[in-house]
């Protein structure tokens, strides 16, 4: 790996508001990934996760002056990705019917024999993933899927813990109720 | 069967508890909620490299846009005409005991009495379409305060405020270029405050920069 590769998220920021475009390329490749699984559990599908990457990568191109803390790229590019995917829900909710809840989806959770069972249960929850609001489905992606803790989250989010656990704990319900109809 | 886990049950998912503390009773439910969160996807999931290219083609192509050349044009520093007159804003107090006010120098004739800090801001001393601003902040107790903002790239370590006596005030005076800025204070390295007299927008991410038109003929809030 080169130094170009080594350099800190701060200097190939400034290094990009200076004129150096190509390095912005270290940022996408390092980012690309990083953030993929969140987008695709919070919108609920692979190619809506490109399409909220790519736009974020760019639109935090077009903001780099905005960026206060340059060493803290990560965080403020997660921002624009949460705002996106947001965006995207709310979209979705204007101009599509809500979707049914797919029975097969939430079926077969509980047969016995292990590896299918973990795996039907997994499809299972992610269905319901997707009927939670967007803000239980993020606290829930944060720190079952991403593993932070609360005030990781917290700090990410802008959102008090105690608001966090309140999101959390009805998405819990909500979740369970869910795949107790439909298990 | 309940919809709703019982609060014990969501503390054990939450992590605040073991399955050993929770009741007997409750042990049935907590050991069928943690088999559901255990199933969680956690997999990677790893977009198409194809996703690169196709980011950067369309940063080049923003880049290389009028409207960001012109606009890179406008707030590039450059050489000096200065004119400096006062023009104070209040100073404000906050639930913290922090508060800020920037005072605008514009005047044809002198350099600001003490001269700005930092390697940003010493690059912009002395450029035509800059106007000397004053940043002060009433900050008690402060260990260190610095301003960034769109005219130094947020770098907060550029712009260093100095104690003006022992009465809480930090002060600098930075050359801005011609435009508007969107700027905050920095105290004590960690905790960003906006000025409250300056109108405040939101960056789109949850947090609020002052804003300042800096012109030719000195500089305004909008």
């Amino acid at each position: 790996m080169g130094l170009r590769d080594e350099a800190t998220d701060g200097e190939i920021v400034r290094a990009v508001l200076a004129g150096d475009v190509e390095r912005y390329a270290t940022l996408v490749c390092r980012y690309r990934d990083r953030y993929a699984r969140y987008a695709t559990r919070m919108l609920g599908s692979r190619d809506a996760a490109e399409d909220a990457v790519q736009d974020a990568l760019v639109r935090a191109f077009d903001h780099l002056a905005d960026c206060r803390e340059p060493d803290k790229f990560a965080g403020w590019l997660f921002l624009i990705l949460r705002n996106r995917c947001f965006a995207e829900r709310r979209r979705r909710m204007r101009v599509e019917r809500p979707l049914e809840l797919a029975d097969e989806a939430f079926a077969a959770s509980d047969r016995p024999d292990g590896e299918l069972e973990q795996a039907e249960r997994s499809r299972a929850l992610t269905a319901a993933l997707q009927h939670l609001t967007a803000e239980q489905r993020e606290v829930f992606v944060l720190k079952h899927v991403e593993g932070l803790a609360y005030d990781e989250i917290a700090r990410l989010t802008s959102a008090t813990v105690a608001s966090l656990k309140m999101r959390m704990h009805r998405a819990y319900d909500r979740l369970r109720e869910l795949l107790q109809e439909h298990g | 069967m309940s919809a709703q886990y019982h609060p014990l049950v969501k503390r054990l998912l939450d992590g605040e508890l073991s399955l050993a503390e929770l009741p007997a009773e409750l042990r049935p439910e907590g050991e069928a909620a943690l088999r559901l969160i255990r199933s969680v996807d956690r997999a990677p999931v790893t977009l198409p490299a194809a996703l690169d290219a196709r980011v950067m083609a369309t940063v080049r192509r923003h880049a290389a846009s009028p409207v960001r050349r012109a606009w890179r044009r406008l707030t590039a520093p450059r050489d000096v005409e200065l004119r400096l007159r006062v023009r104070p804003w209040t100073v404000w107090a906050g639930a913290l005991a922090a508060a800020a006010v920037v005072v605008l120098l514009v005047n044809r004739a002198a350099a600001p009495s003490s001269p700005p800090r930092g390697p940003g801001t010493q690059a912009r001393v002395g450029s035509h379409d800059s106007v000397y601003v004053r940043f002060v902040l009433f900050a008690p107790g402060a260990r260190r305060v610095a301003v960034a903002g769109t005219f130094n790239q947020w770098d907060q370590n550029a712009a260093l405020l100095e104690p003006a006596g022992t009465n809480g005030l930090w002060t600098t005076t930075l050359a801005v270029p011609v435009g508007q800025h969107q700027y905050a204070f920095i105290v004590d390295s960690d905790r960003w405050v906006p000025d409250p007299r300056a109108p405040a927008v939101d960056d789109g991410f949850g947090r609020r920069n002052s804003v300042v038109a800096v012109v030719a003929q000195g500089a305004r809030t909008l």
